[in-house]
């Protein structure tokens, strides 16, 4: 690119070929961020950029993994959320029969048969607190494999679970439990005020119905207060679960809300203005063309054109 | 008197033929690389007088005193130099380029990333054997990625150190040819002097390469040069203070010495050489970038094995056992998996029993290489060689700026023009019509004189 007013025939050609090849090295580079959509094409044009550009891609990664994370989560949590449920229609249930055999018009075998259905019921819910996760491990037993709950010959339930919840991290620094343990789904104070915990309260109350007598009926009596506790109880865990499940919502939310910035940021880092890009194309292959031309003209004038004839 | 003039008239037909002549060669050599424009030194003859009073007459014609060479020392240098500094800005920009492309294309960054994903993964269900496998081939990949940077690294430097021997084979052979141009110059230097543009054809081509050789050994490292009087040259090695590579008809051996750190050294005897310009120089500068990122890439694949290794050994793998080392290795060419089985991940706390999904450790082990954060060590690595690049490019472009502009001034002063040429061959013709017709002249007077003694 330098510029002598008198020079030797080599210094010309040396000169222009150094000229055009510097524009057709700049079309070059315009064409391929176009043609890429990518401004630079190695990262020592801009490190810097280069180097946000890595980040950013880096938490994209992370962001998929924990959107992974999240739904995994949230699924656990639906799960616990709809066993719940079916849980509390089970107490319910169980409220009503234990209604009916508190009264003292039915007889013994009246009370039996309840009692029987009070035993199927707690078989139902005893199988409900040993769901299983999406991985096959107990859903209110803090992730062990096997079961959450063992039962004994009396009907007396026993929490063999870990002793919390796995958690799981969803992204922004945050974790969620994916579940609750057995305890805080199941266990209650019962009527005399004794901790103790819903199946072992239906085993006892369907025993002491089959067994009949006048025991049967206050048994029943006192149940519907055990019960009646072990429903708020499982009904405040539910509330929990929704809360989570609500907390996650709005968590992914931000999550997307960041990514979009991300993706807005990368673009604007590391992408390619495709109309200033064109309108700079048009300038160099302008240049370059007007150059070529220079070059043919100003290489044909000789002197030895003129001379001699 | 009209034989004086004859031979007046015939020594301006000769001047004007070897002007000619000289013209013919300029036109000849206008894209030879290295020759400098020739022109001719006419002088005027002037002898005893033939005519009544001394020295009043004293015409003999023309003569030829020899052909100038009109390089001009100090652009000479100049282009040199600056063209050596360009060679070395050239040859850093390509030798780290090498070392920015044998990082960045190995994947290290990205594969360091899918490995600590792949353990937030198995957070989800650790004791899923599918899950925990993957972490296993993300952590082989990422060993795998530390494993191909170190070796394109290493064979970058082999061929860095390759082009080292090259050069200083090729500064030593180029030396030992202008050592001969020296014998050469100073055997045909009569009464030249040093700073005299006139000389003979023969040392006129010798000059040139004289000049030519300069200019190939500066490429290759930057020289101090002193022309003697007789033409010959010495020349210091690294400049002025460097040690003498030659001197007249004698010349020094430069030798080079790959260090332990793999960086070379250059020495001419036991006189150590700095380069400050030249390939060489450039060469020199980029093994040491490569050496640098190379020990940072180690430590970096020495602290991701020790902090994974230590925290496992903090936990309970699937079997209830104490964990066991997941990564062997302390540089990044070792770098491997110590394990193929994916129960030895140690997601538990310790003395779990066996089949745990306890996640204590792995959380550990999570938030324990969130701290060492090897993604963000890798990125400034990266950050740092791209940074070396890019400054590289920068000081390449001002250099290449400064090294045509002295270049074609050079050429400018020193270079055919071929229309200069075309202006020279007419007027030279002319020169030579006009001494044949003084000739003409010459022989019409000598016939009117004898055709009148005749009558």
């Amino acid at each position: 690119m330098t510029t002598i007013s008198s020079t030797s025939t080599s210094t010309f050609y040396t000169s222009s070929a150094e000229q055009l090849s510097s524009l057709q090295a700049q079309v070059d580079q315009v064409d391929n961020a176009i043609s890429t959509g990518s401004q630079f094409t190695s990262a020592s044009q801009d490190p810097e950029a280069a180097a946000q550009m890595r980040m950013l891609q880096l938490q994209d990664t992370e962001a998929s993994t924990d959107t992974a994370s999240a739904n995994a989560a949230t699924a656990n949590l639906q799960l616990a959320d709809s066993t719940m449920t079916s849980m509390i229609n089970d107490i319910n249930q169980a409220r009503q029969l234990t209604t009916q055999a508190a009264s003292g018009t039915l007889t013994d075998t009246q009370r039996a048969a309840i009692g029987t259905q009070i035993s199927q019921i707690q078989s139902d819910l005893m199988s409900l607190a040993n769901t299983r996760d999406a991985n096959g491990n107990a859903l209110f037993g803090g992730g062990v494999s096997g079961d959450a709950y063992t039962l004994d010959a009396g009907g007396n339930a026993t929490y063999v679970g870990a002793a919390t919840a796995p958690s799981l991290p969803i992204g922004g620094g945050q974790s969620v439990q994916t579940s609750l343990t057995g305890p805080e789904v199941l266990n209650m104070t019962d009527a005399s005020g004794n901790q103790t915990n819903l199946i072992t309260t239906l085993g006892s109350l369907a025993t002491a119905l089959q067994t009949g007598g006048s025991a049967a009926q206050s048994a029943a009596s006192t149940a519907l207060t055990s019960l009646s506790n072990g429903l708020d109880t499982v009904t405040t865990a539910q509330t929990v679960i929704g809360s989570r499940e609500s907390w996650i919502t709005l968590n992914t939310r931000n999550q997307t809300a960041a990514s979009t910035a991300r993706a807005t940021e990368e673009s604007s880092i590391g992408g390619t203005d495709v109309s200033t890009a064109a309108i700079k194309m048009q300038e160099l292959t302008t240049a370059l063309q007007a150059s070529q031309s220079c070059f043919v003209r100003l290489s044909s004038l000789s002197l030895f054109n003129d001379i001699g004839n | 008197m009209s034989s004086n003039l004859l031979s007046i008239a015939a020594s301006g037909a000769a001047a004007a033929e070897i002007a000619l002549d000289v013209t013919g060669q300029n036109i000849a050599n206008a894209a030879t690389q290295g020759y400098v424009k020739r022109g001719v030194n006419d002088v005027e003859v002037a002898s005893a007088s033939s005519w009544s009073t001394a020295n009043d007459v004293s015409l003999s014609g023309v003569t030829v005193s020899g052909i100038t060479r009109n390089a001009d020392t100090f652009l000479q240098t100049e282009a040199r130099n600056t063209a050596s500094n360009t060679a070395q800005a050239n040859s850093t920009v390509s030798g780290l380029t090498d070392v920015e492309t044998a990082v960045e294309d190995s994947g290290v960054f990205s594969a360091i990333g899918t490995f600590q994903n792949s353990l937030t993964t198995l957070a989800q269900n650790p004791t899923d054997s599918s899950a925990r496998t993957s972490v296993l081939q993300d952590g082989a990949t990422m060993t795998g990625a530390f494993r191909i940077a170190a070796q394109s690294l290493s064979s970058t430097q082999a061929g860095l150190q390759g082009e080292v021997s090259n050069g200083v084979s090729q500064i030593n052979t180029l030396s030992s040819q202008l050592a001969t141009i020296n014998i050469q110059l100073s055997a045909t230097a009569g009464g030249a002097s040093a700073n005299s543009n006139v000389t003979s054809s023969d040392r006129a081509s010798l000059t040139d390469q004289r000049d030519s050789l300069l200019d190939q050994i500066s490429q290759l490292g930057n020289v101090a040069t002193t022309i003697n009087t007789d033409g010959s040259v010495n020349v210091n090695l690294g400049g002025v203070s460097g040690p003498p590579l030659v001197t007249g008809g004698a010349t020094n051996t430069l030798a080079n010495t790959v260090n332990a750190d793999g960086t070379e050294s250059l020495s001419v005897g036991n006189a150590a050489v700095n380069l400050s310009g030249g390939t060489l120089a450039g060469n020199q500068a980029a093994l040491t970038t490569l050496g640098q990122v190379s020990g940072n890439l180690d430590s970096l694949a020495s602290s991701i094995a020790t902090t994974v290794n230590a925290q496992q050994a903090n936990g309970a793998d699937l079997n209830g056992n104490a964990g066991a080392a997941l990564f062997s290795g302390t540089t990044a060419a070792t770098l491997t998996m110590a394990t193929t089985n994916p129960d030895a991940i140690a997601t538990a706390a310790s003395g779990s029993a066996a089949g745990s999904s306890d996640t204590t450790n792995l959380t550990a082990l999570t938030s324990a290489i969130g701290t060492l954060d090897p993604a963000g060590t890798m990125n400034t690595i990266l950050t740092g060689i791209s940074g070396a690049v890019q400054s590289a490019t920068t000081t390449q472009t001002t250099l290449q700026t400064l090294s045509s502009a002295a270049a074609a001034s050079l050429s400018s002063e020193a270079g055919v023009n071929l229309n200069t040429e075309a202006v020279n061959l007419v007027q030279f013709q002319q020169a030579f019509e006009a001494s044949g017709k003084v000739m003409q002249t010459c022989s019409d007077i000598f016939t009117a004189i004898y055709n009148l003694t005749n009558t």
